[in-house]
């Protein structure tokens, strides 16, 4: 699926608004997470001495919250798509997670074909969306309730905080983990895959944009493939975020 | 060595002598104190009785604020329960968690008695036992600090028969052993405050235990993950290759 010359064998992955997004989401959870940390490891309890990691840690929770209302707004249809993927399986979903230790290990061949997410990204924003939930409210009723809380509830809460980041971080982890081991890092920095990474990891996905792409040439009454010029739009309402 | 307070409530007059020499002593800032006197009226009429709650810290052994404290600003020292203050983060969990309602939230920090170590430490009294005219309040050690309250209370007993000691066992044990002439709900103490269970195992168990997962995660990930790009790398090379002689075969077959 040849598209302009700049990124020829490549597909759009992300569009520009997905990946603002995802920045958001990125960038407040980094730094919720780090000055969270201060408080949870003593030999950097020292660091929240003042207050100052409690201001910065509000100001990031303020951007963790935006982040569902940011691409409401900015992408109405691809959170929508994210929503419904993320908690629809197929049998080839089921395959996959059966066999997903190859996927660990690196092996993308002779898995189940997979469509624009993976089994494995599904049930992983499936988890950060529900984790996500009670890291919101047990960190909101610790921020304006916790005279009302009294002192198990307080601590009941902050457990059951510290539990959901714990899930959140072990995410991140795998999340980074395979991030590089398939080398997806430019569908987040540029929004544009490698054809070959996505044919071989998400062809059911690139069989979806095949036929999109042949509808659009024979509505059109072009005659190649490659000359589909207009193709990179077509994608841009395609491509979904993953 | 263990050091604690009695705090006679026989013999307290109620004159805030002690809330004064502590807040000049220490030098707290208008509006702050560390003691606090409440007159109190037990009993329904005719049969009334007065009193004064001397309200301030009671330096729990086993202390909740301690507990809770992210950064360890509060901590404990002789049997004391110290405060840090420049080290606090302003979190209120220790105001949250207090089971005697004690510290405040000051300029974005907890306040409270810190068993006036400045003074201790420089081998004086603390300000309120020095100050107080009717020996409502002794410091020492903490042992021996148990035998006058009993001594006491067994007094106090001839004309209140429930006179009691109380922080014997309380919180573990408290910094402050108070001499009561009544029941401590009469009081309004609670006669055993729960022991901060959900705090420690969010402290003791949650803390930890998510700690050493993550740092152990993240080094299983980072091992695993040069392995699997390593063996992801070889199959993309051997599709690329598959596809080259398929691309070459014609061509090398002929010539």
């Amino acid at each position: 699926m040849a598209t302009t010359v700049e990124h020829e064998h490549q597909v759009l992955r992300y569009r520009t608004k997905q990946r603002i997004v995802h920045a958001l989401l990125a960038t407040s959870f980094v730094v919720l997470l780090l000055t969270g940390l201060v408080l949870l490891w003593d030999p950097l309890g020292w660091l929240a001495a003042g207050g100052w990691s409690r201001l910065i840690h509000r100001i990031g929770a303020i951007g963790f919250l935006a982040v569902p209302a940011a691409y409401l707004i900015l992408d109405r249809k691809g959170a929508r798509e994210l929503v419904y993927d993320s908690f629809r399986y197929d049998r080839d979903d089921i395959e996959w997670f059966k066999t997903m230790y190859r996927y660990f290990l690196g092996h993308a061949v002779e898995m189940p074909p997979q469509g624009r997410l993976n089994a494995g990204q599904k049930l992983h924003h499936a988890a950060v969306m529900l984790v996500s939930a009670t890291v919101v409210v047990s960190g909101l009723a610790m921020w304006f309730f916790k005279p009302q809380l009294g002192a198990s509830g307080l601590a009941a809460a902050a457990v059951i905080h510290d539990l959901s980041m714990l899930a959140l971080t072990l995410f991140l982890i795998g999340h980074l983990y395979f991030t590089y081991v398939y080398k997806a890092i430019s569908g987040m920095t540029t929004g544009w895959v490698e054809e070959a990474d996505a044919r071989l990891e998400h062809s059911k996905w690139m069989d979806e944009l095949d036929a999109q792409a042949e509808a659009v040439t024979v509505g059109s009454g072009a005659s190649s493939h490659d000359e589909v010029s207009q193709e990179d739009q077509s994608q841009e309402d395609q491509s979904q975020e993953g | 060595m263990a050091q604690a307070f009695v705090l006679d409530l026989g013999r307290c007059i109620g004159c805030e002598a002690c809330a004064l020499a502590c807040k000049t002593g220490n030098e707290l800032p208008t509006g702050v104190s560390y003691i606090e006197l409440i007159e109190q009226v037990r009993g329904s009429f005719p049969d009334l009785e007065g009193g004064f709650d001397n309200h301030r810290c009671l330096h729990c052994q086993d202390a909740a604020c301690v507990a809770v404290c992210p950064t360890g600003a509060l901590y404990k020292e002789d049997g004391l329960t110290r405060l840090n203050t420049p080290a606090c983060s302003g979190c209120e969990y220790c105001v949250t968690s207090c089971p005697y309602d004690v510290p405040r939230m000051v300029d974005g920090a907890s306040t409270k008695c810190d068993g006036c170590k400045a003074t201790t430490d420089a081998g004086g009294g603390p300000w309120c036992v020095s100050t107080c005219p009717s020996k409502a309040l002794e410091y020492g050690e903490r042992s021996e600090m148990l035998r006058t309250a009993r001594t006491r209370a067994e007094a106090l007993r001839a004309h209140y028969p429930n006179a009691q000691v109380y922080g014997e066992t309380q919180a573990g044990g408290l910094g402050v052993i108070l001499v009561l002439p009544d029941d401590p709900e009469v009081l309004g103490l609670p006669r055993d405050p729960d022991p901060p269970t959900v705090a420690n195992v969010w402290q003791g168990v949650v803390q930890p235990v998510s700690i050493g997962l993550i740092g152990a995660t993240a080094v299983a990930a980072g091992v695993a993950g040069v392995i699997a790009r390593r063996n992801h790398m070889a199959e993309l090379r051997d599709i690329e290759e598959a596809e080259q002689l398929v691309g070459d075969g014609d061509s090398s077959e002929e010539a």
